[in-house]
């Protein structure tokens, strides 16, 4: 149909301004198929209410991440005015939560980007290039994924010694591409396959000229949709690093507040909020972008549609 | 003596999404003992749940709405599942299309023929395993084989398997849905002379099914022509193929190259088969059919008999009646 | 042979991440701590780290395949001995797992798939997504709580079952004996982590399982083989649950860096000292001569398992051919 579109539009039209259209065209029909898929909303929803969480904390939390609050000691039981209780050092643990909210949004996100622009530009030339370039890479990527991941991020953050917020998003990040490496590169090596790319060949574009427009463009819903999945996992990852006390010291995350709430025996002096409320936090935020992403997924690969 | 299979008014729906589909609409049929009868019709005319339904393997979101299957004496469509699984390849087994899907991949082909026999038989697997390999030669492959898996036998020989397989438990019936079709021709000619020697030396009754009607002309004795889940035409095959009487018959007819007669391009006939969600008024052939007339889409044609032996569902024929309470006035759609 | 190369590839960038990363090179592996002063020659001379970076790397090579690991800082054990030792428990920690794991995933797999878009199947999914975001080391947590000794559901429920929260066995019954009593008190250890690690890897393989499995339900072989009589539990038995178990062998492979991943923050949370305790009690300490091995160790665990992976594969589908 856009083709059509272009033409009425008329005159003359750049091909950049034609490939725009029915870009925008796509996007605006996946758009409308996620609007329509229950599932795809559902994760939406449960990412929204966080990204607000998330962004709004300074108004929503009534207390700040790491400070003390006047009226109550440390570890006090929950209370008006004080939900969750205090910790150790008498800050407020729902604001904690609120505020945590920060962290891991902002390590899953960026770290996911990390890892998928890495694994995509992998992905990109091992699938495209091929022959010993690819088996290299491919052996590389089978080593990268037989260690375990945990191991590798806990010996690379403490090399590292001292994590900074940027510390911590290129770790996780750097031990996270080898997914998306496979993935792109299995996308890319059907792409190859396909007629247009040969079209491309034959009007006598450069290979960076049909990778950059041909396949990266067919590729990217999919990478999108992956994308997503890695920033569950990537979360998932800040969470356990936070828990053995690897993630970032300067701000308060969710995996450092159950870590707390653990050394501090939430459940046996009455705080089970402590340690039960930030855990359900993760959860549900993963639970979220697994729900968006398994339905992207599912609306852009047709071939995974249920029968 | 009744025939060893009478099917009456068989109908049969899918629930979907999309609506109730009318897969199968008031199939009769009879089969003797040792006799061969074919179906024929493009696809999705209803063959293959035809057959499905007479061993009552319909998915779960099918069911038989109407109608009645008798075979040797007993009623099918009542009989309670544990019955009918006794029934199942002991007295009648079946031949599916793609013999590559038909057999279970990872399991050898041995096991796959005697189990059966162990189910049915209570035979121990030595026995049936001899059974099997007997059986592996009768369709013309060494019993050698009995250890090999269906992904070392070609697309032919997989058939024969498919075959002995179905031969197990000595059955009084063996349906063959589509026995040849993803074969290529000379391999097609082999399995059905081999199915014709069998049937002949077993005195086995059959059902051949298929979309190609020169398929069953060398085989069977009865023909019975569907289209869009409905009986078209049925009859002694030499009759119906030199002197068809409904248009849909003569099409399918004409859309056979004679080798022997002038090569010319067989004449297809124009459209599609309808959507069985909500198949045309009157008779369903009508709107692809060229002798088309007012009545034909106002009022549907019952199967009626136009000779002895032969009937045939169009209102060309003046003996042809309406089914009673099927004449819509109006279509409004 | 690839397995070769990867495990190879392994050696080589443990070998690099721990010495030539930024920050203070070749020296990391010299204790900095000065309660370990008295190891600083030993550890020089034993790893040549005076010599030129080339030797290093052949002398390193020779010690890992004649597994003289040297000794760790903090009890001047041989590394080797502790980390084969540690392997052992870490083994059994994600061998009964993962059995545990696939029988209950082929079940709730297998149920789901013949009652699909029933409730079981809609609640069963649900749950698994759920489950599969859960972060494993909070599930442990809650785990722990709810099963260890007073625990807020003992307050409520009577009978509500207090399991063993920390350890191997019971610190009553060491020395190690191959007797009734230490065997079934280190199964009484094994249930909480086993069934945390599980309940973590669960959702991935019911999931796959389900969709497996209503794949091969479509086939026409499972057509053929109601035909033949066979009742629907013969029928899944014999013809769909062998058909369906390929891919699933498949996932676990791919899988099972993960399920390490997940064992290690298990072992953590249960004091349950295998590869995973024993990497954060090394990193605590900087105890690098140990760290070092930690890596080789638990990458080639997962290139055997996915070795060992490649053979059910082979034996479960004939299809399969050795290349």
């Amino acid at each position: 149909m856009g083709t059509v579109e272009v033409v009425k539009v008329g005159g003359v039209i750049s091909p950049f301004r034609a490939r725009a259209i029915v870009v925008g065209r796509r996007m605006q029909d996946i758009g409308l198929q996620v609007f329509h898929n229950k599932t795809a909303m559902a994760g939406l929803i449960i990412l929204i209410f966080f990204t607000v969480l998330a962004v709004a904390a300074p108004l929503i939390a009534p207390y700040g991440p790491l400070s003390a609050v006047p009226d109550v000691g440390p570890l006090t039981l929950p209370a008006p005015g004080h939900p969750f209780g205090t910790n150790q050092f008498g800050y407020d643990i729902y604001s904690q939560v609120i505020w945590g909210t920060q962290i891991s949004l902002l390590v899953g996100v960026l770290a996911a980007a990390v890892a998928s622009v890495i694994g995509t530009a992998v992905g990109l030339v091992s699938g495209f290039v091929g022959g010993w370039i690819d088996e290299v890479i491919m052996r590389f990527n089978d080593v990268v994924l037989s260690i375990p991941w945990l191991v590798l991020m806990i010996v690379i953050a403490a090399r590292l010694n001292y994590l900074d917020l940027v510390g911590i998003i290129l770790v996780i990040g750097l031990t996270g591409w080898s997914v998306t490496a496979r993935v792109v590169r299995s996308q890319v090596l059907s792409l190859k396959e396909r007629m247009f790319v040969e079209r491309g060949r034959m009007i006598g574009s450069s290979n960076t000229h049909i990778l950059l427009r041909h396949i990266f463009p067919n590729a990217f819903p999919l990478i999108f949709a992956n994308t997503i999945l890695t920033v569950a996992v990537s979360i998932l990852s800040e969470s356990v690093l936070a828990f053995l006390n690897l993630s970032v010291k300067s701000n308060v995350s969710w995996g450092r507040i159950i870590a707390e709430a653990y050394q501090h025996d939430a459940l046996t002096i009455g705080m089970a909020e402590w340690l039960i409320v930030p855990g359900l936090c993760i959860v549900f935020l993963v639970f979220g972008f697994y729900l968006f992403g398994y339905a992207l997924d599912e609306i852009l690969n047709p071939r995974l549609r249920r029968r | 003596m009744a025939a060893l299979l009478e099917v009456r008014d068989l109908t049969i729906e899918f629930t979907t999404k999309a609506g109730i589909v009318h897969a199968v609409e008031g199939a009769s049929f009879d089969v003797e003992r040792g006799e061969a009868l074919g179906l024929a019709g493009e696809s999705g005319c209803g063959k293959t749940t035809t057959a499905l339904a007479l061993m009552r393997l319909l998915p779960y979101n099918g069911r038989i709405v109407r109608g009645s299957i008798s075979f040797a004496g007993r009623s099918l469509v009542p009989l309670e599942e544990a019955s009918m699984r006794a029934i199942r390849w002991k007295e009648m087994s079946i031949v599916f299309q793609g013999a590559m899907n038909s057999l279970n991949p990872v399991q050898r082909v041995g096991r796959q023929i005697a189990e059966p026999i162990i189910l049915h038989e209570d035979a121990d697997s030595d026995v049936a395993l001899k059974r099997a390999g007997d059986l592996l030669e009768l369709v013309g492959i060494s019993r050698n084989r009995l250890n090999d898996y269906p992904h070392e036998f070609s697309g032919g020989m997989r058939q024969r398997v498919m075959i002995a397989m179905a031969l197990a438990c000595d059955p009084k019936l063996v349906i063959a849905d589509e026995p040849v079709t993803a074969l290529d021709v000379m391999i097609q000619a082999q399995i059905l002379d081999l199915l014709e020697r069998l049937r002949r030396e077993l005195d086995l009754a059959m059902i051949l099914i298929s979309h190609d009607l020169s398929v069953l002309a060398d085989t069977c004795e009865q023909v019975t022509i569907m289209y869009a889940g409905k009986t078209m035409e049925s009859g002694k095959t030499m009759d119906l193929f030199t002197d068809p009487k409904h248009p849909y018959t003569q099409g399918l007819v004409g859309a056979f190259p004679d080798i022997r007669g002038p090569r010319n391009m067989p004449e297809a006939i124009p459209g599609d088969v309808p959507s069985l969600i909500s198949p045309p008024s009157g008779c369903v052939f009508h709107p692809r059919c060229k002798f088309a007339f007012d009545r034909c889409s106002n009022a549907e044609p019952e199967l009626s008999e136009l000779a002895p032996g032969r009937r045939a569902a169009c209102f060309l024929y003046p003996e042809v009646t309406e089914v009673p309470g099927r004449s819509m006035p109006i279509a409004t759609r | 042979m690839n397995a070769g190369i990867t495990i190879f590839g392994i050696i080589c960038l443990n070998y690099l991440l721990i010495r030539l990363m930024p920050g203070d090179p070749s020296l990391s592996i010299i204790p900095r701590d000065p309660k370990f002063r008295g190891l600083r020659d030993y550890m020089i001379s034993f790893f040549g780290l005076d010599r030129p970076q080339w030797e290093q790397f052949v002398i390193y090579l020779q010690r890992l395949f004649t597994l003289d690991w040297g000794l760790s800082y903090q009890d001047h054990r041989p590394v080797a001995d502790i980390l084969l030792h540690d392997l052992g428990w870490t083994l059994l920690l994600v061998g009964t797992s993962t059995i545990l794991t696939v029988l209950i995933g082929i079940a709730i797999g297998a149920y789901s798939a013949i009652r699909r878009g029933k409730p079981f199947d809609f609640v069963s999914t649900g749950i698994g997504i759920f489950l599969y975001g859960m972060p494993i080391f909070w599930l442990g947590l809650v785990l722990q709580s709810a099963f260890r000794k007073n625990s807020v559901f003992q307050g409520w429920i009577p009978w509500w079952p207090a399991l063993p929260t920390s350890g191997y066995y019971d610190d009553r019954l060491i020395p190690w004996n191959w007797d009734i009593l230490h065997v079934a008190d280190a199964f009484l250890h094994l249930l909480l982590p086993a069934l945390t690690l599980s309940l973590g890897t669960l959702a991935g393989i019911s999931l796959v399982m389900r969709n497996s499995l209503i794949d091969v339900m479509t086939e026409d072989f499972v057509t053929t083989a109601r035909a033949k009589g066979l009742s629907p539990r013969q029928v899944l038995r014999r013809h769909i649950l062998p058909n369906g178990m390929p891919p699933m062998v498949s996932l676990i492979a791919l899988d099972i860096a993960f399920i390490l991943g997940g064992a290690y923050q298990v072992e953590v949370i249960f004091r349950y000292q295998g590869i995973g305790f024993r990497t954060i009690e090394a990193i605590g300490s900087l105890d690098y001569p140990l760290l070092q091995f930690i890596i080789v160790i638990g990458g080639a665990a997962v290139v055997i398992a996915n070795l060992l992976a490649d053979f059910l594969l082979l034996w479960l589908d004939p299809r399969i051919k050795i290349s």
